[in-house]
């Protein structure tokens, strides 16, 4: 479904991630695994077309999302080169796509009520079929939605913000789902209900690409792990047997670590 | 000074406050939206008012002024939009884009300015009023014209609100003023978004001037003074709220037309300019200001 080929990006001058190769199948869980910094978030905002990619290809249903080509170097620093280089990729694209991306600690609109924001939510399917059901999903997943419905995001908790993401999300009925860090900062009880909420978009059989930095919560979850170290996919994780604590470090850090 | 006397500043400065407001709402739309200032604000009034003359020179009396109204503001929107796409679409991810669109928006004004002299010659001009004649609200008689102007303020103001409430377009626009990537990420396409702000922008300050044309002389850069009010009535009012520059805006006039009976006309802007300093040094975010700007 998905094919990310030889992909690198960052932000221009600086190169965050190399190489990256990335399939998800049909009705497949992907996890990516890897410590803070090292360019998960930059490579999921590049796939997701908010970001420019620097070279490789992106794939989604063997559609191309990204312009073909490298992207071409910028010769001088005194240039606006956005003046008439268009965008290599666009965000819409790949959300008319079904491809859809729930950032890492989305602020979402702070000034909008979630009866507002859940309202301009379903403009991201585009036309695709199921939003009455999502929306049933969404608001079975999280009761929240309708009791603050009318409370400001700015208002929210930071679980209360994230579960308005998720179902935004949702409503774009996705082909693909992006969850990056959904229980990032959030109190160990919420993480649970997250976690569980995932499980069921899971099962409602929607492909995922899950971030996390917990292993426990990615396992449960995911058909595949990948160890993303150094703004590159370094190694899979067999998820069938739990890695410990020392191979994580071995893998993360290779010998040093010892 | 009598009752009637007081009666009469307090209605023209009502006018003027409807007009400030109308004025004022697309710098503050512009500014919450785009996250910049737009000094070619005053040249959108006065383009406006002179496509409406223009168009005003091939009809007669009501309908003429309303279908010259119309045109102006369509073309305005028009305009404001494709600007967009030249003034600050290129700068957009310009570490210093609010100075480059201080002084792209100000080329803007100037050549619009100049585009109006030689278009239409530097000669006043006036367009013909949408009513003439006195209408009686509340047992005294005002000028009909200046009620007409009032009332098409405050509706258009009213409907602007409404649109950005209630319309799928208009929570999109306030999305993407409040979470660029995020709107992005839903899909949304910002860069039009953002155009059509500024297109709205360029459509309320057209509907102002229209309504300036009539009341007053116009000639090709009387902009100046519309700009410089809105800029008085925004950072006056602050932008926490849609509503926050409208208050501001008939605080305004209403203080205006006073010290313009008191002081005289010369002494006027000192006066809104001084009250303006003092409302920044007491609260500056301005009178209804928040740290925040939203729409």
């Amino acid at each position: 479904m998905l094919q990310v080929t030889g992909l690198s990006g960052g932000y221009p001058p600086v190169s965050v991630f190399r190489d990256v190769d990335l399939t998800v199948g049909e009705d497949e869980a992907v996890g990516l695994f890897g410590p803070n910094g090292h360019g998960k978030s930059t490579l999921l905002s590049t796939v997701a077309g908010l970001l420019d990619p620097w070279r490789g290809e992106i794939r989604f249903d063997g559609r191309r999302l990204n312009a073909p080509g490298d992207m071409p170097a910028r010769l001088s620093r005194h240039v606006n080169y956005d003046l008439f280089r268009p965008r290599r990729m666009r965000a819409r694209h790949a959300v008319r796509a079904g491809l859809i991306y729930v950032m890492q600690g989305n602020r979402l609109f702070p000034e909008m009520t979630v009866d507002e924001v859940l309202g301009i939510a379903p403009k991201a399917a585009m036309g695709r079929a199921g939003v009455g059901e999502m929306y049933d999903l969404a608001h079975d997943l999280f009761p929240v939605l309708r009791r603050r419905r009318r409370s400001k995001i700015r208002y929210l908790s930071g679980g209360e913000r994230q579960m308005v993401s998720i179902a935004v999300a949702l409503l774009a009925v996705p082909r693909l789902l992006i969850l990056d860090e959904p229980t990032l900062g959030l109190a160990p009880r919420l993480r649970l209900e997250l976690a569980e909420a995932v499980g069921r978009i899971r099962e409602a059989g929607t492909p995922l690409v899950l971030v996390d930095q917990n292993i426990e919560f990615l396992t449960g979850l995911v058909d595949r792990l990948h160890l993303f170290v150094n703004g590159t996919i370094a190694a899979e994780i067999d998820r069938t047997e739990r890695p410990s604590h020392e191979s994580i470090m071995t893998l993360m850090f290779g010998g040093a670590a010892r | 000074m009598t009752f009637e006397t007081f009666q009469f500043i307090l209605a023209s400065g009502l006018i003027l406050g409807g007009l400030y407001a109308l004025m004022a709402i697309g710098l503050s739309v512009v500014w919450t939206t785009l996250d910049v200032f737009n000094f070619a604000h005053g040249a959108f009034v006065a383009l406006g008012a002179y496509i409406a003359w223009q168009v005003a020179q091939y009809g007669e009396g009501l309908w003429g002024f309303v279908f010259a109204a119309g045109v102006s503001v369509g073309l305005m929107f028009v305009l404001g939009f494709i600007l967009h796409f030249c003034l600050i679409k290129p700068f957009e991810k310009r570490p210093n884009i609010v100075l480059l669109a201080v002084i792209t928006t100000l080329a803007a004004s100037v050549v619009i300015e100049s585009l109006i002299q030689l278009v239409w010659g530097p000669r006043e001009k006036q367009i013909s009023p949408a009513v003439s004649g006195r209408i009686e609200v509340f047992g005294t008689g005002f000028v009909a014209n200046d009620v007409v102007a009032l009332a098409v303020a405050l509706a258009a103001l009213a409907a602007l609100a409404l649109f950005l409430r209630r319309t799928g377009t208009g929570r999109a626009m306030r999305a993407a003023a409040q979470n660029r990537e995020a709107a992005e990420a839903m899909g949304f396409n910002v860069t039009v978004l953002y155009a059509t702000a500024l297109g709205i922008a360029a459509a309320a300050a057209a509907l102002a001037g229209v309504f300036i044309g009539s009341l007053r002389f116009i000639n090709p850069s009387f902009g100046a003074d519309p700009l410089m009010k809105s800029l008085i009535v925004v950072i006056f009012g602050g932008v926490a709220k849609f509503t926050s520059p409208i208050y501001a805006a008939f605080i305004l006039g209403v203080v205006e037309a006073f010290s313009i009976y008191f002081l005289g006309l010369y002494w006027s802007p000192a006066v809104l300019f001084g009250l303006m300093v003092v409302v920044l040094l007491v609260k500056p975010e301005g009178l209804f200001g928040h740290r925040r700007k939203t729409l």
